[in-house]
C-alpha cells in the first residue's frame, strides 16, 4: 500500500480532533512529525487513507485505535527526573505554602499516579531527600499507584537501564544505585522502601474515594487517554482526594481547566500547577 | 501589536474571524470553549476578546463573569457575538461585562472597526 | 522526621459507598451543603434508575461544581429518561443551563438519535443550531443527509452555517450540489460564502 498522503487541510483536521480528544495541540513545526506517526497508524489500521481513518476515530473507535495513536504521537518514556522543572516547583513553592498549614511534625504526603516502573516516585524520594531543607521537620509519605501490577512489581525491584538513569547527576547514582551486569543499576533499599505501591484504577467506582488528605498528586501523562466522561470523573476523584490546599501536576502539555473547574490554576516560577481552594466560598 | 482571543466552539466561525482581523493587522489566538479561554487570557491577558454565547463546558456568560472577576482582565475590552434570535440576551451580555455585542453572522467591515475602535485606535 | 513509609493507605470516610440506599442520595442532592450535593451527584453516577431526579436537579442547582458532577453522571448514565428530560433544556433562558444540556446530549449520540428529526424540524432557529451540535457525533453517514437538507431548505442564515461548520470537518464530493445551492441562497453573505469555500475545500481533497 503506498503511503498515505497527509494534505494541508487534513492536518488541520487532525489537530484539532486530536486536541479535542487528548489537550494536547501541535504547532505547525511539528508537523513532519506527526505526518510520520500519523502515518504509520493509517497503515497499520489497515484504513486506505486519512479520510477513513479520520473517520474511524471520530466515530467509530473503542477505544484502541486512539491508544495506539497517542502512543505514538506523545512522549511517553519515563526516566528518572523526568520534567524535573516540577520538582523544583514542588519544593521551591508547592511544599513551601503546604508547610505554612501543616503542623510541625505533621504528615505529608505525595501521590504519583501513574506511578509506572517507579521512576517518578522514586525520583521525589531523592530530589526530597537532596533539595527540601525543611524534609526533617515533616514526615513526608510517598504513595504510589498503578493499574498495571508488573509495572508495580517492576517498581518494587528498582532494576533501571542506563538509560532510565542518564539524567540523573552522578554523584545521586552513586549515592543511591548499585550498578549490577548488564548496565542496569539497582535503586538501594533504603529508597525502595520510602515508598507505598498499590494498585489502583482511577476509572473504577470501587477504587474511588481511596485516598484522602493527600497534599501533592503527580498524574502526568494518564488522562489524555482517557475519553471525556471518564477524564471528568478521574478529576472529580484527584480532586476529592486531595487535601484543601493540595496540589495537583499534569504533564506539561495538559491542562485541568479545560477538564474540570474544580481547580484553580497556580503559575509558579517553575511550573504552572493546579490547586484545590483552601476554602470554598460560600 | 494588538492581541486578541476569538473564542467559539465552531471551527469555522473561528477562521473567519482570524482571517478578517489577521488581514487587518491583529495578532490572532483562538479558544475552544470559555474554560480554555479563561486559562489563556490569566496566562497572558489580551486586548481584545471576541466571545461566542454558546460554547460547551463554559458558555460565553460566565466566561466573560469570570474574566471581569480577574485582575488582569478587569478592563479588556470583550465583545460577546451571539445568534440573532438571543437579542433577549443582550442586557445579559453588558450585565456580564461585555462592551459590546454583535449579531452573528458578522460583516468584515464592521469586525474591524469596532475591533479597531475598542483596542484604541490601529491594531499596531 | 523524613521521607517515610505509608503504613496505612489513608482512606476517606464517606467514600463512595455502593450500598447507599438511593434515597438517601438523593435527598442529599437537595441538601444544604455545596460537597456533599456534589458527592451526591458523583455517586449516582451508577444509578440508572436516578436519571430523573438528576435532570430535575440540573435545572435548580446554582453551584457551577455541582451542575458539573450532574451533567458527567447524566452523561454515564445516558438513556431515554435523561434526553427526553434535557431536551426541553434547549429552550432555557438560562444560557449555562441550555449549554449544559447541549454538552450532555452530545454524549449520547445513539440515544439522541431519534430525536434529531424533530428538533431539526423546530420553528425556533436556535433550537436547530443547537441540534446541529448535538448531532456532531452521530455516524457519518446520516449526517450528511440532515445537513444537505438544512444546506438546501433551512431559511436561517445561522442554521446553514453551523450546518456548514460542521461539514467543514467531514464533506465529501456528495453535498458540491447542496453547497451550491446554499451560497446561492445567500449570496451578499461573507460569512456563508466563506463557510462554502471551507467545506468545497474539504469535499475535493477527498
Amino acid at each position: 500500500m503506498p503511503e498515505p498522503c497527509i494534505s494541508d487541510v487534513d492536518f488541520t483536521m487532525f489537530r484539532e480532533l486530536f486536541y479535542r480528544k487528548t489537550g494536547i495541540w501541535f504547532e505547525d513545526g511539528k508537523r513532519y512529525f506527526v505526518d510520520r506517526r500519523l502515518s504509520e497508524r493509517i497503515l497499520a489500521s489497515g484504513k486506505g487513507s486519512f479520510r477513513q481513518y479520520y473517520q474511524k476515530l471520530r466515530w467509530s473507535d473503542n477505544g484502541a485505535e486512539w491508544q495506539a495513536l497517542i502512543n505514538a504521537l506523545t512522549v511517553n518514556e519515563t526516566y528518572f527526573f523526568r520534567e524535573v522543572h516540577q520538582f523544583e516547583c514542588l519544593v521551591n513553592s508547592m511544599l513551601e505554602e503546604i508547610a505554612q498549614h501543616k503542623t510541625p511534625g505533621g504528615v505529608i504526603r505525595i501521590w504519583s499516579i501513574p506511578s509506572s516502573s517507579g521512576e517518578e516516585p522514586y525520583s521525589l524520594a531523592i530530589y526530597l531527600l537532596e533539595k527540601w531543607r525543611k524534609l526533617s521537620e515533616f514526615d513526608v509519605e510517598i504513595l504510589a499507584s498503578d493499574i498495571d501490577t508488573e509495572a508495580l512489581e517492576r517498581a518494587r525491584a528498582g532494576v533501571y537501564s542506563a538509560r532510565s538513569v542518564q539524567y540523573l547527576p552522578k554523584e545521586y547514582l552513586l549515592k543511591y544505585f548499585t550498578p549490577l551486569p548488564g548496565d542496569q543499576y539497582q535503586l538501594n533499599e533504603e529508597i525502595r522502601g520510602t515508598v507505598a505501591f498499590s494498585r489502583i484504577n482511577l476509572v473504577d467506582p470501587q477504587d474511588t474515594g481511596m485516598f484522602q488528605n493527600i497534599d501533592v498528586v503527580f498524574c502526568r501523562n494518564l488522562l489524555i487517554y482517557f475519553d471525556d466522561i471518564s477524564r471528568r470523573r478521574a478529576a472529580e476523584t484527584l480532586y476529592d482526594a486531595l487535601a484543601p490546599g493540595g496540589f495537583i501536576c499534569l504533564g506539561h502539555s495538559e491542562s485541568m481547566s479545560r477538564i474540570s473547574s474544580l481547580f484553580t490554576l497556580r503559575r509558579f516560577p517553575e511550573a504552572i500547577v493546579y490547586q484545590k481552594p483552601i476554602r470554598r466560598a460560600p | 501589536m494588538k492581541r486578541v482571543l476569538i473564542v467559539d466552539d465552531a471551527v469555522t466561525v473561528r477562521l473567519y474571524h482570524r482571517q478578517i482581523l489577521e488581514q487587518a493587522g491583529f495578532c490572532v489566538e483562538e479558544a475552544i470553549n470559555g474554560l480554555e479561554a479563561l486559562e489563556k487570557a490569566v496566562a497572558a491577558p489580551f486586548d481584545l476578546y471576541l466571545v461566542d454565547v454558546n460554547m460547551p463546558r463554559m458558555d460565553g456568560y460566565t466566561f466573560l463573569r469570570e474574566l471581569r472577576a480577574c485582575e488582569e482582565a478587569r478592563q479588556a475590552p470583550a465583545v460577546m457575538i451571539s445568534t440573532e434570535s438571543q437579542e433577549k440576551d443582550r442586557m445579559a451580555a453588558y450585565a456580564a461585562g461585555a462592551n459590546y455585542y454583535l449579531s452573528k453572522p458578522i460583516l468584515p467591515e464592521t469586525l474591524v472597526r469596532l475591533a479597531s475602535l475598542l483596542t484604541g485606535g490601529r491594531p499596531s | 522526621m523524613a521521607l517515610r513509609k505509608a503504613t496505612t493507605i489513608p482512606l476517606q470516610s464517606g467514600a463512595a459507598d455502593e450500598s447507599s440506599a438511593l434515597e438517601s442520595l438523593v435527598r442529599q442532592l437537595s441538601g444544604p451543603d455545596v460537597e456533599e450535593r456534589r458527592h451526591a451527584a458523583r455517586n449516582l453516577a451508577n444509578r440508572p434508575d436516578a436519571a430523573a431526579v438528576l435532570v430535575s436537579r440540573l435545572a435548580q442547582e446554582t453551584e457551577p461544581d455541582v451542575r458539573e458532577a450532574i451533567a458527567t453522571s447524566l452523561s454515564a448514565i445516558g438513556g431515554r429518561e435523561a434526553v427526553e428530560g434535557l431536551i426541553p433544556y434547549l429552550s432555557s433562558d438560562d444560557a449555562a443551563l441550555r449549554n449544559t444540556a447541549i454538552e450532555i446530549l452530545q454524549h449520547l449520540p445513539a440515544d439522541v438519535a431519534s430525536h434529531v428529526d424533530g428538533l431539526l424540524a423546530n420553528p425556533d432557529p436556535d433550537l436547530r443550531i443547537f441540534a446541529v451540535n448535538i448531532i456532531e457525533a452521530l455516524s457519518h453517514p446520516r449526517l450528511e443527509t440532515w445537513l444537505s437538507d438544512i444546506l438546501r431548505n433551512d431559511p436561517h442564515v445561522n442554521v446553514v452555517g453551523a450546518a456548514l461548520n460542521l461539514l467543514s470537518e467531514i464533506a465529501t464530493a456528495a453535498v458540491l450540489p447542496a453547497v451550491e445551492q446554499a451560497r446561492q441562497r445567500f449570496a451578499g453573505e461573507p460569512y456563508i460564502d466563506f463557510a462554502c469555500r471551507a467545506v468545497e475545500k474539504r469535499a475535493r481533497e477527498s
